[in-house]
């Protein structure tokens, strides 16, 4: 049964007779779009279950054997690497065929024959064919497996994972995946030295005889080759091929999307680059109705180099050599990522114009014209694959493991023509969650933290192999004279000196506020007097005071829109206890410690720890200039720690005394900037201004 | 202008070839001096135009490195009736691919389209020979791009710098001894009026290949090139006078680091002849025979039975002026560097003093016979051969007979050629270790 079915597809591609003189100012248009057929291979199946695909193609005097074996994933905890090893130790002789005669003789040929955990593949010239096949069902079927062997494949993946312990690129996919499904999922699950080691030769064996077996297997031929006279050597040689081991498993779920977005970032001092990755678990399969348009609006965003993605941050801004997006439609589970590699100084900016870029996918209509493009490169895709004889394989293989419909590559034109600029939205919403990523950073933290921390998305940390650590700390050597004591001073020096700080009684700050992603731009008035009281009114024009926050020296609150919140017990000791001006006149110096030296904005700074009681916060000075530049402090609310971060700048000088004129507070999300627009020193405040 | 040459299918003759795979062409010049080369193949509605330059990084000014690798970005920046950013546009939005590559010897530039896009990939290469808009938008845009191809694909990559630091040890005076990406110091002390001034010397029709092949019509094709092509005007010849090196007779030694490795590497570098000359066909036979598959020499040795090495292998870096022949091994385990370079020496040896066996040596016929056959399997793939074999092999029909080369080698040529060229007196043995620089 030599059949050839053909199945004609229509192209939709413009097609306009070619036109007679040439006219270089426009792109000459296409000539008839040219007739493409889809063949279907021939398929048999054994009484073994195993399924055979042979696609006939004598151009060349040369054949292919690709087995795979569509077992669902398997985790395999604390052994894995078990399927690097089973796979390697196989293909390497039968029980009827030394390792050294049955390396040889495939050189021999000229040919190729690798073996996998899930299957193998086999490739030479066709008038080796038979001999080819034989060696690699043989290999299969009767695999020579030796503890030596087994010894030596596991030195050498030890090894192997040695060797790309500092390669950004290797740690960043490892971790993403870990990061992404979890752990324990088996897309997830990460092979280390450790995991390796736990694996016995026995394990290997089993795993051969439990899962390397042909029920769900596929056998696809393409190639110099007869229908009729292939079939009968893969009878002849396959069908001994029998299931040795019965096991059943489930594949555990992947782990849930993250609440909030979140910057996930690994540090690797030898990075020039920063890897990101922002990405999201995706419920997506070939066979669902959402899929052609996915695979538009990801074209679009960052499916090819005129995409979103790419014209941004590469063509527009020059920050890398190339960006793309990608989406899984695994059966298990899969991701959407998006991936570049930029130098480390604009690490910041690419996370920050890769989200807008998605955004833009999920909030604005597509133009016409790129939807139209992204269309025209599928089909131009579709086209060029046929060239092939893969393709035609793969196809029906596709067909099969994805248990799509049979008129799945007869209509995929059709339906990629199909989708519309509100189906382009509609799934990038779906499936694009800008509000639920990782974003996988693996760089180098000491030159791109500070600048990722100003993006005001929260910050984890992770070592290589995607275990939560403590944001790592990047100290330089510290002068050995210098002492958390000197840094104080130098700072009261800088902003005017002990005298004149003296003098200050009461700072009247009036500023204006930008909360991120708020429409409205309210003023402040900061009302501080010495030694602790403190007032903060905040107004927007046309709704007068929206917020007002007090504090006497003995009680305060918080009033907003008419509500009025009295301080807590906790909240006035913390206010008594918080000196208002200028806290560093007097500080206990045995609560101060000197930490390290920290890159921040191009210069370096002191980081000062501050420990009262139990709370610790952070002040960085900078090392030239003496001035304060930034706070860090943590606290508990509702079982969560929330970080928030002061950074000042911009100080000008008010009767002899150094103030900062922009100070922006981060606060998880929240980020708001104030920028002064007045001080005044010991005027307009009294006390009644607390109450 | 020539007339067509035909080549004539060889069928039956060689007893292993059952089936033809004959690549037919045509070629001919047109009267600006641009070689033509066209290749029909109707079986799938698949064309492919490309165009490849005889300019690399070893004809750059040694104050400007860089250059040639630069203009493969720079020229996909638009050109008289191609705007700013549309050649990629233009590209994908008529269903096709494309992509350029850059050597030490030659650019390349090619589009993959559905077939009834022919004339299209024909207008865009024109355009980008006849005048491609050269500014300085471009230039700063292409420069920054570059310089992060660099950080990915050199500094922040695994083994990334080894071929710069054999290739800095190996040349002395031709310009091999610097990198096809350049000096990116080099690349920001440059004009735009010495960028233009590369573009008019080298991007002329005179110094170009173009080649048309896939699924076409070779009467239309010509006339289409003739309109598209014919009216660029021909450039000034090209000189190309390279200095020469001396034989390397002493042995030499250098060490590398790489911040991005755990494990070392050792290598040894021997100059070799260009790709054109005899012995080069004979070396990639020792390549194979040395470290292509399991069987091969030294994998299994040094690899499977010593368990010495986590890798070893032979590259065979052959250009258009002279080669490098490189044997490299990684260390497992706590094998020394030094152990690795005994072991190799011994298998080279014994290729210098004995025959290679009858067995062996049909081996080798097998492995570069289904290479042979592999080489020709796609039509981009072809194209890329044509362009190859005319412009730096200096004879198209390479692409079938190649093959008659390697069956032609002896055994004896075989141990000849690794007298020749594969001594310790002739190399360079470059230690390429973990920098282990911390820096935090």
């Amino acid at each position: 049964m030599k059949s050839k079915i053909s199945i004609l597809i229509v192209i939709f591609l413009m097609s306009i007779g070619v036109s007679a003189q040439i006219d270089r100012s426009q792109p000459p248009k296409p000539g008839p779009a040219p007739k493409i057929a889809l063949e279907k291979p021939s398929e048999f199946k054994l009484k073994n279950g195993l399924t055979v695909m042979v696609v006939e193609n004598h151009k060349l005097p040369r054949v292919s054997y690709s087995l795979t074996i569509d077992n669902d994933p398997l985790a395999n905890g604390d052994k894995a690497g078990v399927e690097s090893l089973i796979g390697a130790m196989m293909g390497n002789g039968t029980t009827s065929i030394s390792k050294d005669s049955f390396n040889d003789e495939v050189d021999f040929l000229g040919a190729n024959i690798n073996f996998s955990a899930n299957g193998a593949y086999a490739s030479g010239l066709s008038k080796y064919a038979e001999r080819i096949l034989e060696l690699m069902s043989d290999a299969a079927i009767n695999p020579l497996l030796t503890e030596e062997e087994f010894d030596k494949e596991k030195a050498k993946l030890i090894d192997g994972l040695k060797s790309s312990e500092k390669s950004v690129d290797a740690i960043a996919g490892r971790v993403g995946s870990a990061l992404s499904y979890g752990k324990n999922h088996p897309y997830g699950e990460l092979t280390t030295e450790e995991t390796v080691n736990n694996v016995t030769f026995g394990d290997a064996v089993s795993y051969y005889e439990s899962y390397f077996n042909p029920t769900k297997a596929y056998l696809v031929i393409i190639g110099d080759v007869e229908y009729k006279t292939i079939k009968k050597q893969i009878e002849k040689y396959f069908s001994k091929w029998e299931k040795l081991v019965n096991v059943e498993y489930t594949v555990p779920q992947a782990a849930p999307n993250v609440q909030y977005t979140q910057i996930n970032f690994i540090d690797m001092p030898n990075a020039v680059q920063s890897d990101i990755s922002l990405t999201n678990n995706v419920d997506l399969q070939m066979k669902d109705p959402d899929y052609h348009a996915v695979l538009i609006a990801n074209k679009i965003l960052g499916g090819g180099f005129n995409s979103y993605l790419n014209m941004n941050l590469r063509e527009e801004h020059g920050y890398t050599y190339g960006a793309r997006s990608g989406v899984g439609t695994d059966e298990f589970a899969s991701r959407f990522s998006t991936s570049v590699q930029v130098r480390n100084m604009v690490t910041d900016s690419a996370v920050v114009n890769t989200i807008q870029e998605i955004k833009r996918i999920k909030e604005e209509p597509v133009e016409q014209d790129a939807l139209k493009n992204a269309k025209a490169k599928y089909v131009g895709d579709f086209v060029l694959a046929l060239e092939s004889p893969q393709t035609i394989a793969r196809y029906a293989l596709n067909i099969k493991l994805n248990e799509l419909p049979s008129d799945f590559y007869t209509t995929y034109l059709q339906k990629i023509n199909a989708v519309t600029v509100e189906d382009v939205m509609r799934v990038s919403k779906k499936y694009f969650k800008t509000e639920n990523a990782r974003i996988v950073i693996v760089g180098k933290g000491s030159e791109v933290l500070t600048n990722l921390e100003k993006t005001g998305i929260p910050i984890q940390y992770f070592d290589k192999f995607a275990n939560p650590v403590d944001k790592p700390v990047f100290s330089k050597e510290i002068p050995a004279d210098m002492t958390a004591q000197k840094v104080v001073d130098n700072y009261i020096e800088a902003i005017g000196g002990m005298a004149d700080l003296e003098k200050v009684k009461s700072v009247v700050n009036t500023a204006n506020v930008t909360i991120q992603g708020a429409p409205y731009k309210p003023t402040a008035v900061i009302k501080m007097m010495s030694p602790n009281k403190m007032s903060m009114e905040m107004s927007i024009e046309g709704m007068g005071t929206v917020m007002k926050q007090k504090f006497d020296g003995t009680t305060g609150y918080q009033e907003q829109q008419g509500n009025r919140m009295p301080m807590t017990e906790d909240q006035i000791a913390e206010n008594k206890a918080e000196m208002v001006l200028f806290p560093e006149l007097s500080m206990d110096m045995s609560n101060l410690s000197l930490e390290s030296i920290v890159p921040m904005e191009g210069t370096d700074a002191y980081k000062i720890k501050v420990t009262n009681g139990d709370k610790v916060s952070f002040r960085f000075y900078d090392v030239n200039s003496g001035l304060l530049v930034r706070e860090e402090a943590t606290t508990e609310a509702q079982g969560q720690s929330i970080s928030t971060i002061q950074e000042y700048s911009d100080y000008t000088e008010v009767d002899g005394v150094m103030m900062p004129a922009v100070q922006k507070i981060t606060t998880g999300p929240q980020v708001i900037t104030m920028t002064s627009t007045e001080f005044k020193i010991n005027e307009d405040v009294t006390d009644a201004d607390f109450k | 202008m020539k007339k067509c040459l035909f080549i004539l299918a060889v069928m039956g003759l060689v007893g292993f070839s059952s089936n033809a795979q004959q690549v037919e062409f045509e070629q001919f010049d047109l009267d600006n001096g641009m070689h033509v080369i066209l290749h029909q193949d109707n079986t799938a509605p698949v064309v492919t135009v490309s165009v490849m330059y005889h300019v690399g990084a070893k004809d750059e000014n040694p104050e400007r490195t860089g250059f040639a690798h630069f203009f493969e970005h720079l020229l996909f920046e638009g050109t008289k009736n191609i705007g700013r950013g549309e050649w990629f546009t233009i590209v994908s939005s008529n269903g096709g691919t494309n992509n350029a590559n850059t050597t030490d010897d030659r650019t390349y530039y090619y589009e993959v389209f559905p077939s009834n896009n022919v004339e299209l990939g024909l207008w865009m290469e024109s355009e980008r020979l006849m005048h491609p808009i050269i500014n300085q938008i471009g230039v700063d845009t292409q420069n920054e791009v570059v310089k992060e191809e660099k950080r990915l694909r050199v500094d922040n990559s695994p083994y990334g710098k080894f071929l710069e630091n054999i290739k800095l040890n190996m040349f002395e005076k031709h310009p091999y001894k610097g990198t096809t990406i350049g000096k990116m110091e080099h690349l920001d002390a440059a004009t735009l009026e010495e960028f233009q001034a590369f573009y008019e010397k080298y991007y002329v029709p005179n110094n170009a290949v173009l080649v048309v092949a896939g699924d076409i019509n070779k009467s239309e094709v010509k006339k289409m090139v003739k309109d598209y092509f014919g009216p660029i005007p021909r450039g000034a010849d090209i000189v190309r006078s390279f200095p020469k090196e001396d034989p390397i007779t002493e042995p030499m030694t250098a060490t590398a680091y790489d911040s991005n490795i755990q494990i070392p590497a050792i290598m040894a570098a021997y100059r070799t002849p260009s790709f054109k000359d005899r012995d080069a066909y004979v070396l990639a036979m020792i390549s194979s025979y040395l470290s292509g598959g399991k069987s091969s020499k030294l994998y299994k040795k040094i690899v499977d039975e010593k368990k010495m090495a986590l890798q070893v292998g032979a590259l065979d870096f052959s250009q258009e002026d002279y080669g490098t022949y490189i044997l490299y091994g990684l260390p497992l385990g706590d094998t020394k560097l030094e152990d690795l370079v005994t072991e190799i020496d011994e298998e080279i040896v014994k290729l210098q003093t004995e025959l290679i066996s009858e067995r062996d040596y049909e081996k080798l016929q097998n492995v570069f016979e289904n290479q042979f056959v592999n080489s020709n399997s796609s039509v981009t793939g072809i194209a890329n051969s044509l362009a190859r074999y005319y412009m730096l092999y200096g004879d198209v029909n390479l692409i079938n007979n190649e093959i008659d080369i390697y069956r032609s080698i002896t055994r004896a040529e075989i141990q000849e050629v690794a007298n020749k060229y594969l001594n310790p007196n002739q190399r360079l043995l470059l230690e390429y270790l973990p920098e282990d620089k911390q820096e935090n």
